[in-house]
């Protein structure tokens, strides 16, 4: 997957003709233009005409009509439109045959095509509702640019630009259109949503690079002047800008299958083949049993209908967008459904820094005067700073960082927090500005008591920054020079140091100290300046004197350091406690980044990224005072990755670091990179979340299995190729977002097992109806109004339900082995919970027809008779005679006590699913009695409100036999909490297989999990060939009893024993 | 996942499968080893059989609270539907007067149902009872005690008794003039007629008809019913409860045409006109359609 980028830099290197290298007249002959005068609006028109106007196309959407048509045949839909289509071809036979006596064959399938298209329509109405939230947030507004037309600076919107028009453009816009720079003064552009670099750069009209994109003579869309003043002609509009061929180069990224997604389908799989098997087996047996074939082809219907839970993709659907909704609360906004479960499947977080992990702004960190160093407050909301301020040094200190700094608030502002306030200047200086003012108040002020005459900016050569101030000491009439600037070049002019406000001679003791603290600040990645100031002599600089910066008729030599500041990008303060949280619940966090390694690492240090005990290959060969290559790499547990080594690295190499390696920092990556390490990562089998802003970040988040981009931050390129947007660009919401998606997962996981246990109560009729020929005890329609009627909102509660144990303890789901519906789960549900259901409905049916009239011996075999309309005096067991319809109104009444004993039990089926290993008297849910209120409320109105809407087949049933099933419902109730007791008491017994779902073993936290293999736990799992990434500890059952990890070559298994003994040792340290 | 998918050739996916169905390393069938099925076959058995048990006992408890005399409700019997004999493949008489084959199952019929009729067996098996009121024989302390039966004799059916000579009697089936016997539903309980006499009446259903059915003939007289057939006390004391029928003899009915004919029970208190008779189309009343020809 290296190549679009290879293909990415050749052909934007071809794309962009030469245009850096042209002279500006040049340029005027090749785009018709005049520098001076500007396109002339007829010929703007015309070229605005051929080339479109100047926006990016946006992805091409999926028509309307194409994604309403997925919804109407994905899922069961089909299995439901074949019911449908047989169901009128009986009815078409039929009525061929002449023999049509009831429409029941029409009216059937136009219910269930009815269903298939309303389930169709909602689900597709749930999709348009969330990709409209999503629209709503990436609409902009429409930006404006400076223009030379005829001769006069017009504003136009900046999607009328065309090519050859001479754009102004000045600090704080954004790059309208790529621009060839024909005059520029101080002009820098934040390039970092296109290459990811956070330093501004500057640019002037120079040809200084063959490659375009180096050149400084180019500024590209989509990025910002950061400062200064620049005019330009535009050389791409539209998708033709680098940007735009960034984007389209992103919809080349195939949009990987959401975990979520596989797993539903795999869900559908597995109950379709039910279905299908079921139906077709008892096709056969009723063929071979002598029934008609149109009749086993009704059976058929019937049976298919049974077995397709209808409701439940919508309830999914709906559960989904809850979380959704629930999440955007969290400022985590999802674009797509699904990728709601993607997050908490999570195994590997790719995070960018700046901005996401730290605040994306300079703050000072330390201080350095009196040989000491000082901690500055670098959180977000600082109001005053701690440290010793007493020292005279501080004082000159202070006056220094106040007066050398050419930041200014923008006015207006009096009333934000400082930290808050806007500012003009460059990151350091900000920093600079917004510590003084904390400190010591009203900086403007200051500045205005100590009038500037004279100064000296910042420059990449002298790399000082100087001015010369009148004091504000009105006794004092001399000048004060204050300079800051790189520490090594401020004390090479320095010969003096101040020490507790005295000046005393800088000997090498001093400058020593001056170097540790120096190297001891610059390795905490930080960026270091030295402070120093000289009062000039009075006698030599009267009030009068004439200052000139370029003969620099003053002493630049000689001055008296005060003291060093460093500052750092500072991580947010809510992240480190998310890493830590991320790093419990089994979350591979990795930094990618453009920044230098040190920063990089200290900023990973400081969050947990890397450990406060773990290790890199260099720190230990540092600690043993060997080289590098000595060092046993199997023995560094972090890693810190530099781009250019990453450059080199095969994609095996890239494998052994994110395998070996717990703790991993990426740093000068280019952008390209990051899609090379998400590449890698999903290669050992993780779901890979990635974090990224620009615009170049956008083909790595699509690759990504979750995309996040920046809301504040984010490009709309980047928020485009995302599938979830990070409303406060703050990595926790992050971390919010997996146990969200987490939980959603175990509860959907509950409410499958809840729709499926009655699938066998509306299947077991059919077969016996069929086999025992007794009267149909529930009808087709009966079974689609519990699917979509009674069991609906009961499903979506669970929705509601808590997180059953600490989620964020235990490993991410292996999305191979932990399956949404597992065999386990189908046994419970169908071969046990489901049976038992049967069995009490069945109870309740004889009751109702032995009540009436046909004792249970009396209705074996009666099948043909029953429905044969010609014979109205059927004789029941106690010798009265019944017409058609006085068996057929039975029936009903049979049909609908049926449906109220798979209601009850369905109300025991929803109290025991809401829990998985805790007991029901361990957990509340109150939106679970809702579930169970309207599943009776529901109902009670279809028997009494409808029951005599013939159509329906609902009687008004007699009271009692609302409670036939009730001891069974107990019974289910009772027996699933024998099941949890028995798991919570004896996990990991050998009868798990027969009544434990596998996911209660994965259940237990890590921690526990780690006591049990002692230091040998990293060893097993990089011993498995597919998941040195750590699995989830379902895998470690089976892998512990295969001789593949005897062979591992360092730890001894072998000592540890049965799998199932280290399940109960931990399990007893839990509850210790 | 795919690229796994890819990586694993034919060879393997069958080795892997054949090492699933039967892995000889660890003796496994299926993912499972003996011990462990057996297990499983085990709890599965015990499973089942706990709720057989369990399903069995809840029926046993049920049917003892059902009384075997009378059912415990009858609500769905209030109006007791009608029928015809002879019943052949549904509701239609059709028939050719001169091919013996196509009557003769009606004549056998009629032969089989009307034996329990027969003057000999009613006067040994049942009681005479008084005409013209209902026959109601109260427990008197004694549950169930079993009940008798008035008699209904064939002979009252006149010319459609079929008492003619074994061989000979046809039931007008051989002459075209067929007789179609009308029974009401036995149902526990039930007093028609409010104490007044009823009978059955029938017609063509549709008023053109009327003329191509020609003459209807009623048997006994005015197809009345007498009121001393009933109650019916269930086939467990009423042992041999003889229902009353009423025998329509079809005189003249033109032949080549299908009759659409219906037949009601006129009774007091009869739930004729709600909606539920309504959709009930053999509540009180029958229709059948009968269709000779001559040729």
């Amino acid at each position: 997957m290296k190549s679009p980028f290879c293909s990415l830099s050749f052909s934007l290197s071809f794309g962009i003709q030469d245009d850096h290298r042209l002279s500006a007249s040049e340029l005027e002959t090749k785009y018709g233009t005049s520098i001076s005068e500007g396109l002339s609006s007829a010929k703007a028109a015309q070229v605005l005409a051929r080339d479109g106007p100047n926006a990016l196309t946006p992805p091409k959407a999926t028509p309307e009509i194409v994604k309403f048509l997925k919804q109407m045949i994905g899922g069961f839909s089909i299995l439901l439109w074949i019911g449908a289509v047989f169901s009128w071809i009986s009815f078409g036979i039929q009525l061929a045959q002449g023999t049509v006596s009831f429409i029941d064959q029409l009216y059937l399938g136009v219910v269930l095509a009815l269903v298939v298209i309303l389930t169709g329509i909602f689900a597709y109405y749930q999709e348009a509702k969330s990709t409209n939230i999503m629209a709503s947030f990436s609409k902009m507004i429409p930006q404006q640019a400076l223009v030379i037309r005829d001769g006069e600076k017009k504003e136009l919107p900046a999607d009328q630009l065309v090519v050859g028009d001479i754009v102004e453009i000045k600090g704080g816009d954004r790059i309208p259109a790529d621009i060839r720079l024909i005059f520029a003064q101080g002009c820098k552009v934040d390039n970092s949503s296109l290459t990811g670099e956070s330093e501004p750069q500057s640019r002037s009209c120079d040809f200084t690079h063959e490659n375009p994109l180096e050149t400084k003579n180019i500024a590209f869309y989509s990025t910002t002047c950061v400062e200064g003043t620049a005019t330009g002609i535009v050389i791409n509009t539209g998708d033709r800008t680098i940007i735009g061929r960034i984007a389209s180069l992103t919809s080349g990224v195939g949009n990987e299958k959401t975990p979520i997604a596989i797993e539903i389908e795999h869900f559908v799989y597995l109950v379709a083949g039910v279905a299908i098997s079921i139906g077709v087996l008892f096709f056969i047996i009723s063929v071979s049993m002598r029934y008609k074939i149109l009749d086993s082809i009704i059976f058929l219907i019937g049976i298919i209908v049974a077995n397709v839970p209808e409701g439940l993709l919508a309830t999914v659907t709906v559960s989904l967008s809850l979380t959704a909704k629930r999440m955007a609360k969290k400022n985590c906004l999802v674009k797509n459904l699904e990728a709601v479960e993607t997050l908490g499947s999570t195994s590997v977080i790719c995070s960018d820094k700046t901005g996401t992990l730290t605040q994306n702004r300079m703050t000072v960190a330390h201080l350095w005067f009196d040989n000491q160093i000082y901690s500055a407050d670098t959180s977000e909301d600082q109001t005053t700073q701690p440290f010793d301020q007493s020292s005279p040094s501080w004082t000159a200190l202070s006056k220094i960082v106040t007066l050398c700094n050419r930041a200014e608030f923008r006015p207006g502002q009096e009333n934000l927090p400082i930290m808050k306030r806007v500012v003009v200047g460059d990151a350091s200086e900000t920093a600079l500005l917004k510590f003084a003012e904390v400190i010591l108040g009203d900086v403007m002020n200051i500045r205005a008591q100590n009038k500037k005459v004279a100064e000296i900016p910042f420059n990449s050569t002298n790399k000082f920054q100087l001015s010369i101030h009148k004091t504000d000491d009105p006794n004092d009439e001399r000048f004060l020079l204050v300079m800051k600037g790189a520490p090594e070049r401020i004390l090479e002019r320095c010969s003096t140091i101040m020490i507790n406000g005295k000046e005393e001679p800088l000997d090498s003791e001093k400058a020593e100290a001056f170097q540790t603290a120096y190297m001891e600040l610059g390795g905490m990645g930080e960026r270091v300046l030295g402070f120093c100031h000289l009062y000039l002599p009075e006698n030599e600089f009267p009030d009068t004197y004439s200052f000139d910066t370029d003969s620099m008729n003053f002493p630049t030599s000689n001055l008296c350091f005060v003291g060093l500041l460093s500052m750092i990008d500072p991580p947010r303060s809510t992240v480190p406690d998310a890493v830590s949280k991320c790093r419990s619940a089994g979350i591979k966090v990795i930094m990618v980044t453009g920044d230098h390694p040190i920063t990089a690492k200290a900023i990973a240090k400081s969050v947990g990224i890397i450990s406060a005990t773990s290790e890199t290959v260099e720190d230990i060969a540092k600690r043993l005072n060997i080289p590098v290559e000595q060092v046993n790499w199997r023995e560094a547990t972090a890693a810190v990755v530099n781009g250019m080594e990453l450059k080199d690295m095969s994609s095996q190499q890239l494998d052994e670091i994110l395998c070996n390696h717990s703790e991993i920092v990426f740093a000068r990556t280019s952008p390209q990179q990051k899609l090379i390490i998400v590449e890698g990562c999903q290669r050992q089998g993780a779901v890979v979340a990635v974090t990224g802003d620009g615009v170049n970040d956008s083909p790595a988040l699509k690759k990504a299995d979750i995309g996040i981009a920046m809301g504040i931050a984010g490009s709309d390129a980047a928020k485009n190729a995302a599938d979830m947007v990070l409303l406060d660009d703050n990595f926790a919401s992050i971390v919010t977002g997996v146990e969200e998606g987490r939980l959603i997962f175990d509860n959907l996981k509950k409410t499958i097992a809840y729709t499926l246990t009655k699938n066998i109560a509306e299947l077991c009729p059919f077969l016996i109806y069929i086999i025992a020929s007794i009267p149909l005890p529930i009808g087709t329609i009966t079974i689609l109004f519990i699917d979509l009627g009674t069991d609906i909102i009961p499903s979506v509660a669970l929705a509601y339900e808590k997180a059953e144990s600490d989620i964020m303890n235990r490993r991410p789901r292996n999305k191979r082995k932990d399956r949404l519906v597992n065999e386990q789960l189908a046994i419970y549900s169908y071969l046990q919970i489901g049976i038992m259901q049967s069995v009490g409905a069945f109870v309740t049916y004889f009751t109702v027809y032995a009540e009436q009239g046909f004792l249970p011996s009396t209705l074996l075999g009666v099948r043909v008779n029953w429905e044969n309309n010609a014979i109205n005096d059927f004789e029941d067991s106690y010798g009265q005679e019944w017409t058609k319809y006085q068996r057929t109104y039975l029936q009903w009444t049979g049909y609908t006590a049926f449906f109220v004993s798979i209601t009850i039990q369905q109300v025991a089926d929803l109290i025991i699913r809401k829990t998985r290993r805790n007991s029901i008297f361990q957990q509340g849910n109150k939106v679970i009695w809702v579930g169970i209120f309207s599943q009776i409320g529901i109902a009670l109105i279809l028997t009494y409100g409808l029951g005599h809407v013939t159509a329906l087949n609902f009687t008004p049933l007699r009271f009692q036999y609302w409670f036939v099933a009730v001891p069974f419902a107990i019974l289910i109730w009772v027996y699933d909490e024998v099941r949890k007791l028995f798991i919570r008491r004896y996990p990991g017994n050998h009868l798990h297989p027969i009544f434990l779902s596998k996911e209660n073993i994965t259940n237990f936290p890590i921690s526990s999990l780690l006591l049990q293999a002692g230091g040998t736990r990293t060893c097993i799992i990089k011993t498995h060939p597919h998941h040195c990434l750590l699995p989830p500890y379902g895998d470690l059952l089976p892998l512990l009893t295969k001789p593949l990890l005897l062979e591992c070559p360092v730890c001894a298994i072998s000592s540890m024993g049965s799998p199932h003994d280290g399940v109960k040792e931990f399990h007893d340290y839990e509850k210790k | 996942m795919a690229r796994d998918k890819e990586k694993r050739s034919c060879g393997q996916v069958w080795a892997e499968w054949k090492a699933f169905v039967w892995d000889p390393r660890t003796r496994q069938l299926l993912g499972r080893t003996a011990s462990s099925w057996g297990l499983i076959l085990l709890f599965y058995l015990v499973f089942y059989g706990f709720l057989a048990g369990l399903f069995a006992l809840t029926m046993w408890v049920m049917l003892q609270s059902v009384d075997p005399h009378v059912p415990k409700y009858q609500d769905r019997l209030l109006t007791p539907g009608m029928m015809i004999r002879p019943y052949a493949e549904g509701l239609d008489v059709t028939f050719n007067v001169s091919q013996r084959h196509t009557w003769m199952p009606y004549v056998h019929a009629l032969h089989q149902f009307l034996e329990p009729y027969n003057d000999s067996l009613q006067a040994a098996r049942n009681a005479a009872c008084t005409p013209g009121r209902y026959h109601e024989q109260p427990d008197d302390g004694v549950p169930n005690v079993p009940k008798r039966a008035c008699r209904f004799n064939r002979s009252s059916l006149g010319p459609c008794a079929g008492l003619g000579p074994p061989h000979s009697e046809t039931y007008g089936y051989g002459t075209g003039q067929p007789c179609v016997l009308v029974k009401i539903n036995r149902v526990i309980n039930y007093f028609p007629g409010a104490n007044k006499s009823i009978n059955v009446v029938c017609a063509a259903k549709d008023e053109e008809d009327a003329a191509l059915l020609g003459p209807l003939h009623l048997f006994p007289p005015n197809g009345s019913i007498d009121l001393m057939y009933f109650p019916y006390y269930g086939k467990r004391v009423h042992v041999n409860y003889t229902q009353p029928v009423v025998a329509v003899q079809f005189a003249n009915a033109t032949a080549g045409v299908q009759h659409h004919v219906e037949c009601r029970l006129r009774a007091l208190g009869m739930r004729g006109e709600g909606a539920e008779p309504q959709r009930d189309r053999f509540a009180g009343r029958v229709e059948f359609r009968l269709r000779l020809h001559r040729e």
